[in-house]
């Protein structure tokens, strides 16, 4: 497939890459310990957001990056995800694990159900219908008494007898909750990447592409662009789902107007765009910027006599027009990113790579 | 029955206001296909421009409209050609991303310097002309909003054939369909572009600042109108301005009737079920070019 | 029984009749040319077929399958391929996934695609730029990959729409060695839209003639050539009585 000039050259890169995804997951791990001895749990709970946004960006990227569509209200699965897993918790004691699985399943069929039909819009349209079925589902939360409506959900809590049954339960007490829940969003985020990974390499991964690239012309090849679309949409609920559930645990309650926030769909976009839409690590390079920066100046210009001034928020969207007029293509996209030896996309070679990064991206 | 035209009526009228807040929108989005999250915040502009020279000069809003209108084209071009221009390169996406950026930035930079206080234009002409009604065959017509809605609809109107009938508006319009075969026959692109979001904003700050007659002003408010008014313009189908009036006084009496005989609590949630149901049978909008 | 049969189809846009009451049948491993000036209605005719269009009237049968109504996806799953007038590859994949991503079609799994899909390649000459990135390929390359990745689809009858367009004379002539080698080794039946007559005739069996969305001749190309109404129908009343 490749030149044999070239083969060696990726053997090498995809070396480097290796070594810096170990250097990358070694520091991950060890990154919380010091933090717990001196006590200021607060740096935990900022690494478990950077994990959650970015486990969320690469959910998104399913839908968004790899297949192309304009989808707003990715949210929503997130509130199905939750829900079903509280629920669960509530009124059958199951353990949060078991609520992983539930809430997967019930968020990827209600996907099913109602973006198949909504398939046949194309493009803005389509972005609309997502944003169309977010807002029927916020007076839906408010107001429906299965899930009490506005008045929430709340977990019980039942502080654990052992490691063991709290590991179970999840329920974990002050000070070591942060660092439970920061190794939880951790291991998730390392199985979403194994995910996308994997389906970007899959039959799935290729038809999405050809949806995102030219969907008539994938169609006359014999892609069912409705089947997968739906499917892309259907990855991308799982994802939002289990991150529903993680989010339900660790605040211990569901309330309608929190699990629909806007931010829950606009930061992962915002992640992925800014480190590179469709790239794996694009979501994980946005997160590691935005929320620390987001946290840190809501700390230092959000206190003090200019607090609650929006500040912070201000310099945030400066930050963010910057970028995005400076490197449209998202950071990934800089030729330095070659040095890590990370390959594109299955099958694209290293002569491709820079081709891929610096193509204007066509209207 | 009464009830029900009264209802209707009133949400024609407010439908109109829509129109207006959509049409911008409908130039940028529509016409241009470039994604404005920040549409509200223009807005926002508006409405706080048309309190602050009220309550600083004592300038009635109907009268405020125009420095305002003057200085947000010129806010819409800047954003133009200091932001939006550089993100054209990259994918749709990144316009979502700037537009966020500018959201984020215009939204605090008022809590900045006004605070999030909920602040009220008085004493204006519209409102000295409250409680004075018209009755039309037993339905009531408030003086202030009809007023307005008319208001609203001749800016529109204005505006439809400046688009459709002017050099410049078929300029804008060829510009949208074909950027290259445009450059050909001497339309400039980026002037197009520029005029487009400097029409955008214009407008839609108009219609905030007539509706600050009715409506409390804080920077907050802008968010619910951009998401409205994209349904609006999808709805009336992108490239026709015509479809987007059609779709706003539509989504004006959706809602309006939701409010009187179902709960208040979903009239957002019918307009979008309305559009989905619409899009599922005309997946291009009522009046759609693409 | 034809392959391929449209019987009486009619397709109108609006108040234009883009095509009225076309009927052609297409056998087995014939190759047909379509010709006719332009706005014809040839396009029109080879999106009825490959389901991106439905004519208003008439049928198309494929294989004993009625696909009138039928989606583009499942035409191509019956055994239908096209390529574009206006050439059509994925253009931010590589060469070589653009034709996996054809092949994917008919080997679920990924190793055999991939298999297929080199083998493909060099079958169709764009050995050697399996990993360059589809958009910067050239015109007469694009257009071999384009057929490269509906071949993979294993096709019965493959549509080619006017795949000589914007070649050199060089280019052209590799294009016609291509198009005879896949006739002869894969067999397929193929309909292809052209203007240039120097490509159409010597390649073709049979030539279907359409003029103002209606079909004026069809048979041997020898015939054609010397069938009045096709001369006036290219060249003017001027020229028919010159048969």
């Amino acid at each position: 497939m490749t030149t044999p000039a070239a083969a060696p050259a990726r053997r090498r890169g995809s070396a480097l890459g290796w070594a810096a995804a170990l250097t990358g997951l070694t520091v991950a791990i060890v990154y919380p310990i010091p933090i717990q001895m001196s006590g200021y749990t607060y740096f935990q709970t900022v690494g478990f957001l950077v994990f959650l946004y970015a486990m969320l960006g690469i959910g998104w990227n399913f839908i968004g990056g790899l297949a192309g569509q304009f989808d707003f209200g990715p949210n929503i699965f997130l509130a199905t995800g939750a829900y079903t897993a509280a629920l669960l918790a509530v009124h059958f004691n199951w353990s949060p694990w078991l609520g992983f699985v539930g809430a997967i399943l019930v968020s990827v069929v209600i996907c099913a159900l109602i973006t198949f039909p909504v398939t046949k819009l194309r493009g803005h349209y389509f972005a609309i219908a997502t944003v169309a079925m977010w807002m029927i589902a916020q007076p839906i939360g408010a107001t429906w008494e299965l899930i009490n409506g506005s008045r929430g959900l709340f977990i019980p809590m039942k502080p654990a007898t052992g490691l063991g049954e709290a590991l179970i339960t999840l329920q974990f007490p002050g000070r070591s909750k942060g660092l439970v829940y920061y190794y939880i969003a951790l291991g998730l985020f390392i199985a979403t990447v194994v995910l996308f990974r994997t389906v970007e390499r899959s039959k799935l991964g290729y038809y999405f592409r050809a949806i995102r690239d030219d969907q008539e012309g994938a169609e006359a090849i014999g892609i069912d662009s409705r089947v997968y679309k739906t499917a892309a949409r259907c990855l991308t609920a799982a994802v939002f789902a289990t991150g529903g559930v993680v989010y339900c645990f660790w605040a211990q309650a569901v309330f309608p107007d929190q699990v629909l926030e806007m931010n829950w769909a606009i930061l992962p976009m915002i992640c992925t765009v800014l480190g590179g839409l469709g790239r794996l690590w694009g979501p994980l390079l946005g997160a590691i910027i935005l929320i620390p920066i987001a946290q840190v100046m809501s700390a230092t210009l959000g206190a003090g006599p200019l607090a609650g001034r929006g500040l912070d928020v201000i310099v945030y969207g400066i930050i963010i027009m910057g970028v995005a007029a400076g490197r449209p293509n998202g950071l990934l996209s800089l030729p330095w990113a070659r040095w890590f030896g990370r390959t594109p996309a299955p099958g694209s070679g290293r002569a491709a790579a820079g081709a891929v990064e610096d193509a204007p991206a066509r209207r | 029955m009464t009830e029900l035209l009264q209802a209707v009526v009133n949400g024609l009228q407010m439908g109109a206001l829509y129109a207006l807040v959509a049409v911008g929108l409908a130039i940028i989005w529509g016409l241009m296909e470039m994604v404005n999250f920040a549409h509200g915040e223009f807005m926002m502009l508006g409405m706080f421009g048309a309190w602050w020279l009220s309550s600083t000069l004592g300038l009635d809003p109907l009268i405020a409209m125009v420095p305002i209108a003057l200085v947000m084209y010129g806010l819409g071009v800047v954003v133009y050609t200091q932001l939006m221009r550089r993100v054209q390169r990259g994918d749709v996406f990144a316009q979502i991303f700037a537009t966020v950026g500018l959201l984020l930035f215009l939204q605090n930079t008022v809590v900045a310097g006004f605070t999030s206080d909920y602040r009220f234009v008085s004493d204006t002409v519209l409102a000295r002309l409250s409680g004075v009604n018209i009755d039309l065959f037993g339905i009531r017509l408030g003086l202030p909003l009809l007023i307005a809605g008319l208001i609203g609809l001749a800016l529109f109107i204005l505006l439809y054939l400046l688009i459709d009938r002017t050099e410049i508006g078929l300029s804008l319009q060829a510009t949208s369909e074909d950027r290259e075969a445009a450059m050909l026959v001497g339309i400039h692109p980026r002037r197009m572009f520029a005029m487009a979001w400097g029409l955008g904003a214009a407008l839609v700050a108009v219609a905030g600042v007539i509706l600050a007659n009715f409506f409390s002003v804080y920077p907050q408010v802008g968010l619910q109108f951009t998401v409205l008014a994209y349904a609006i313009v999808a709805l009336g189908g992108f490239g026709s301005i015509l479809g987007t009036l059609i779709a706003a006084l539509l989504v004006g009496v959706v809602q309006s009737v939701t409010v009187v005989y179902l709960a208040p609590a979903f009239k957002d949630a019918f307009v979008f079920g309305s559009y989905l149901l619409i899009g599922l049978a005309r997946p291009q909008g009522l009046f759609g070019r693409f | 029984m034809a392959l391929l049969s449209l019987d009486h189809c009619t397709k109108r846009f609006g108040g234009l009749v883009a095509s009225r009451d076309v009927s052609i049948e297409i056998a087995e491993g014939e190759i047909v040319g379509l010709i006719g000036p332009n706005g014809a209605g040839k396009t029109t005719l080879f999106n009825c077929i490959s389901g991106h269009y439905h004519p208003e009237e008439g049928r198309v049968e494929f294989a004993g399958h009625d696909i009138s109504r039928t989606r583009p996806d499942r035409v191509c799953h019956l055994g239908i391929a096209r390529t574009w007038q206006v050439v059509r590859v994925f253009g931010r994949m590589t060469t070589l996934d653009n034709v996996i991503c054809g092949s994917l079609k008919r080997e679920n799994r990924l190793g055999p695609a991939r298999a297929r899909a080199e083998a493909l390649l060099a079958f169709t000459g764009l050995h050697g730029k399996e990993d360059v990135l589809a958009a910067n390929l050239t015109l007469a390359d694009k257009k071999r990959l384009e057929i490269t990745r509906a071949l993979a689809t294993r096709p019965r009858l493959l549509l080619l729409d006017e795949a000589m367009s914007g070649l050199t004379a060089t280019e052209t002539a590799e294009a016609v060695e291509l198009v005879r080698r896949i006739h002869s080794e894969l067999r397929l039946a193929i309909c292809v839209v052209e203007h240039v007559m120097e490509v159409v005739m010597p390649l073709s069996h049979r030539v279907v003639v359409l003029d103002y969305g209606e079909k004026i001749a069809d048979g041997p190309p020898e015939d054609i050539v010397r069938n009045e109404q096709v001369i006036k129908a290219y060249l003017g009343d001027h020229y028919a009585g010159q048969a």
